[in-house]
């Protein structure tokens, strides 16, 4: 049995942190690019979860092909909001931006309630439930690998490669790069920095709407489930550090394997020990263990 | 480039601020009355007429939403239904009754201020109960502070009824016999069932569910082979699950609330662990289990002080278990409760305690009222209402089972019951 409770708890960590990387991912972009710490993000997860929610309940839609969906309209959501709202406080001071983010989170979350209500909902699919059993003994015990989260997996990890050669390989990417670097410059050079922020605030959205179609596969949701994945998404930034994405898959990484870890020795203290990890980096190395001054 | 990014320290300091400012923001939901509507005098004179305004700290958003919802809806269809019925009587008057409610955002520190506001604002004249064991808690203190009745259909846990307070009562029975005839429902069926599974919510209410349910089955000789608790606000309990599986346990009992039962249930199916039953304190009787689980939520027992198949009866406006429901039905939508939660008839049983009690003492005076309460004893749509020195209700359990032909059943007690116990639950791959 030990064999196969390591071998799960391996699972465990990996499909978690597949999760996480893309709930992180965005949130990187925007803070390490815009220097916004935008708390709007969990709401934007929300909404993705329930735009596949809404897809498959009335129109069918297998939640794996809702994600471009998803994604397309909190690109929108995205655009629009930092063109119209966010681009206002671009140079103020970072309690103004905190205290605007938070007060849309407030605002995206009440709006859901009132037009949702506070049902509990979950995409159920004929394959949701159904895994794969790795090395099972006598009595058909085995690691356990369900097939919904594996995708899950797959999926955010072709997602997060997918934003990796937009970021390097495409005139945007190096553009939304540039300015994350020094966006006195990149102006020089004739890059239109409002466009840009938009455009980063933009995926960053649409990165947050896919983690919310994949979340809605394994989870039930209701409107104010994306707060505390807003948080995760903060220790995981600041513990693989700022600036790439190879960070952001290690901190996921590091954050699930310690929520996982600590569940299976003392549940009770899963919180203090993610967020005493997050208390260690800060002291030791506040750059984060991969971090850079910029997104490159 | 440096000066240009946030250093995380900084903004972990803000973040702080900004969650901890958020945690006693008081958003208030639009009361359902124009504000000032406090009561003239009733009992004076029946020349004007009167309204009784009640105040609520309830929460509609939040972790515990979609329960603070049920007791929501609970409060409101016995405030419509007892209006059309010509109100309270208040000695020789007759009295509308209102209700005022604020949104505690599941957070007891919220919920004793909004409620402190309620009686010093608003000025309201009795008091309704929050959701939740937590909230219930500190909002009591208030309600006994200024020493004005709460009776409350949401906080079971045996901690607000512990204090010596003289002004709560509740209408759930007590947290630690929330799990109990679960075990003795199993173990009466399949004596051969001896390991026992507890996943507690690390939450007021959970844990003392949690410690009652480890307590009896330790009494009965079961082995309690696993016991942990997991974080209130948690998105992913695989490890847990793990932990479990590797113990092989007979029974799993959840010890928590509806989106937690729902996460373990799920998780239990992703790892094919195989139990004979599986039941939760919370979530099995809320119609968000069947739809969210679908037919995974198969053989899972609930729990509940009252279902719609209990066969009580009395003087109330609804009359009967089977009538509430209808109704509950009537006013929401069948599709919003296919099963009517317990939460919902507990709230309403507790506006139908405060009818008797006004009725009796002939006043609305806080102190008579009180006093009323204590001496109540009353048959209704809801059973025996009546209280315990401590304030709680004197209620047992029941257990309830959900059956693959997709509905609800009441299976124990044996003389509540209108279905057969299906046992023991079959493998995950044999379904």
């Amino acid at each position: 049995m030990p064999v196969t409770l390591i071998g799960q708890s391996v699972v465990n960590i990996l499909l978690l942190s597949g999760v996480l990387t893309i709930v992180a991912l965005g949130f990187s972009i925007v803070w390490g690019v815009m220097n916004i710490i935008n708390l709007v993000h969990g709401a934007f997860i929300m909404v993705g979860a329930y735009v596949t929610y809404w897809l498959f309940v009335l129109a069918g839609v297998d939640p794996f092909l809702s994600i471009p969906i998803s994604m397309a309209v909190l690109f929108a959501i995205g655009y629009v909001l930092q063109r119209s709202v966010i681009n206002l406080v671009m140079r103020a001071p970072l309690l103004v931006t905190f205290l605007l983010t938070f007060g849309l989170e407030i605002i995206v979350i009440n709006l859901a309630l009132f037009f949702w209500k506070s049902d509990l909902r979950a995409v159920t699919t004929s394959y949701s439930g159904s895994s794969l059993s790795l090395f099972p003994d006598a009595s058909g015990n085995g690691i356990e690998v369900p097939y919904v989260k594996l995708a899950v997996f797959v999926v955010a990890m072709v997602l997060t490669l997918l934003t990796h050669l937009v970021m390097t390989r495409t005139r945007m990417g190096r553009a939304i790069r540039a300015t994350g670097m020094d966006k006195d410059a990149a102006q020089l050079t004739g890059v239109k920095i409002a466009q840009i922020y938009a455009v980063t605030f933009a995926i960053g959205a649409a990165l947050a709407g896919a983690a919310g179609a994949l979340i809605a596969t394994s989870q039930s949701i209701q409107p104010g489930f994306g707060g505390s994945y807003t948080l995760r998404a903060f220790v995981i930034v600041v513990l693989g550090g700022l600036g790439s994405i190879p960070a952001v898959i290690l901190g996921a990484l590091v954050f699930a394997a310690a929520e996982v870890l600590t569940g299976l020795w003392q549940p009770g203290l899963i919180q203090a020990v993610t967020f005493g990890l997050l208390v260690i980096v800060l002291v030791v190395r506040p750059s984060g263990i991969a971090g850079k001054a910029f997104y490159q | 480039m440096r000066h240009f990014v946030v250093r995380p320290l900084a903004a972990l300091a803000v973040l702080s601020l900004v969650l901890a400012a958020c945690g006693s923001a008081a958003e208030s939901t639009a009361p359902t009355v124009a504000p000032g509507g406090a009561s003239p005098a009733p009992g004076a004179t029946s020349a004007e007429p009167c309204t009784i305004t009640f105040g609520a700290a309830v929460s509609i958003t939040g972790k515990t939403a979609k329960e603070g919802g049920y007791v929501k809806d609970g409060y409101e269809l016995f405030k419509e239904e007892i209006n059309k019925a010509g109100g309270f009587k208040v000695g020789a008057q007759q009295c509308m009754i209102d209700i005022k409610y604020y949104d505690d955002t599941s957070d007891p520190d919220t919920s004793a201020q909004l409620v402190e506001k309620l009686v010093t604002e608003d000025k309201v004249n009795l008091l309704l109960g929050p959701y939740g064991t937590n909230p219930t808690f500190s909002a009591s203190a208030i309600a006994e502070k200024y020493e004005i009745p709460m009776i409350e259909g949401g906080g079971a846990g045996l901690k607000i009824f512990d204090r010596g307070y003289k002004y709560i009562f509740g209408t759930l029975p007590a947290a630690p016999n929330y799990l109990r005839s679960v075990l003795d429902l199993v173990i009466q069926t399949d004596p051969s069932a001896k390991n026992v599974a507890i996943l507690a919510q690390n939450d007021g209410f959970a844990l003392e569910v949690a410690k009652g349910a480890a307590d009896y089955a330790a009494e009965k000789g079961l082995n309690v082979v696993y016991n942990e608790q997991y974080p209130v606000d948690t998105q992913d309990v695989s490890s847990l699950i793990t932990a479990v599986k590797s113990q092989n346990p007979d029974i799993i009992l959840g010890a928590g609330h509806a989106a937690d039962s729902i996460l373990i249930m799920k998780g239990i199916k992703d790892q094919k662990v195989n139990a004979k039953a599986y039941a939760f304190s919370v979530g099995p009787t809320s119609p968000d289990f069947r739809t969210t689980l679908g037919t995974d939520a198969d053989y899972v027992l609930g729990i509940g002080p009252w279902t719609e198949a209990m066969k009580f009866q009395g003087g109330d406006v609804f009359g009967t278990a089977q009538n509430f429901a209808d109704m509950m039905r009537a006013k929401y939508g069948a599709d919003t409760y296919p099963n009517v939660p317990y939460q919902s008839a507990s709230a309403a049983a507790a506006l139908y305690a405060y009818q008797k009690a006004i009725e009796a003492a002939g006043s609305i005076d806080p102190k008579a009222v009180r006093d009323a309460l204590a001496n109540l004893d009353l048959q209704s749509f809801y059973g025996q209402i009546k209280f315990l020195d401590s304030g709680i209700i004197v209620k047992p359990q029941g257990v309830v089972q959900l059956q693959p032909d997709g509905n609800t059943y009441t299976v124990y007690p044996a003389d509540a019951a209108n279905g057969q116990f299906l046992y023991p639950a079959p493998a995950w791959d044999a379904r």
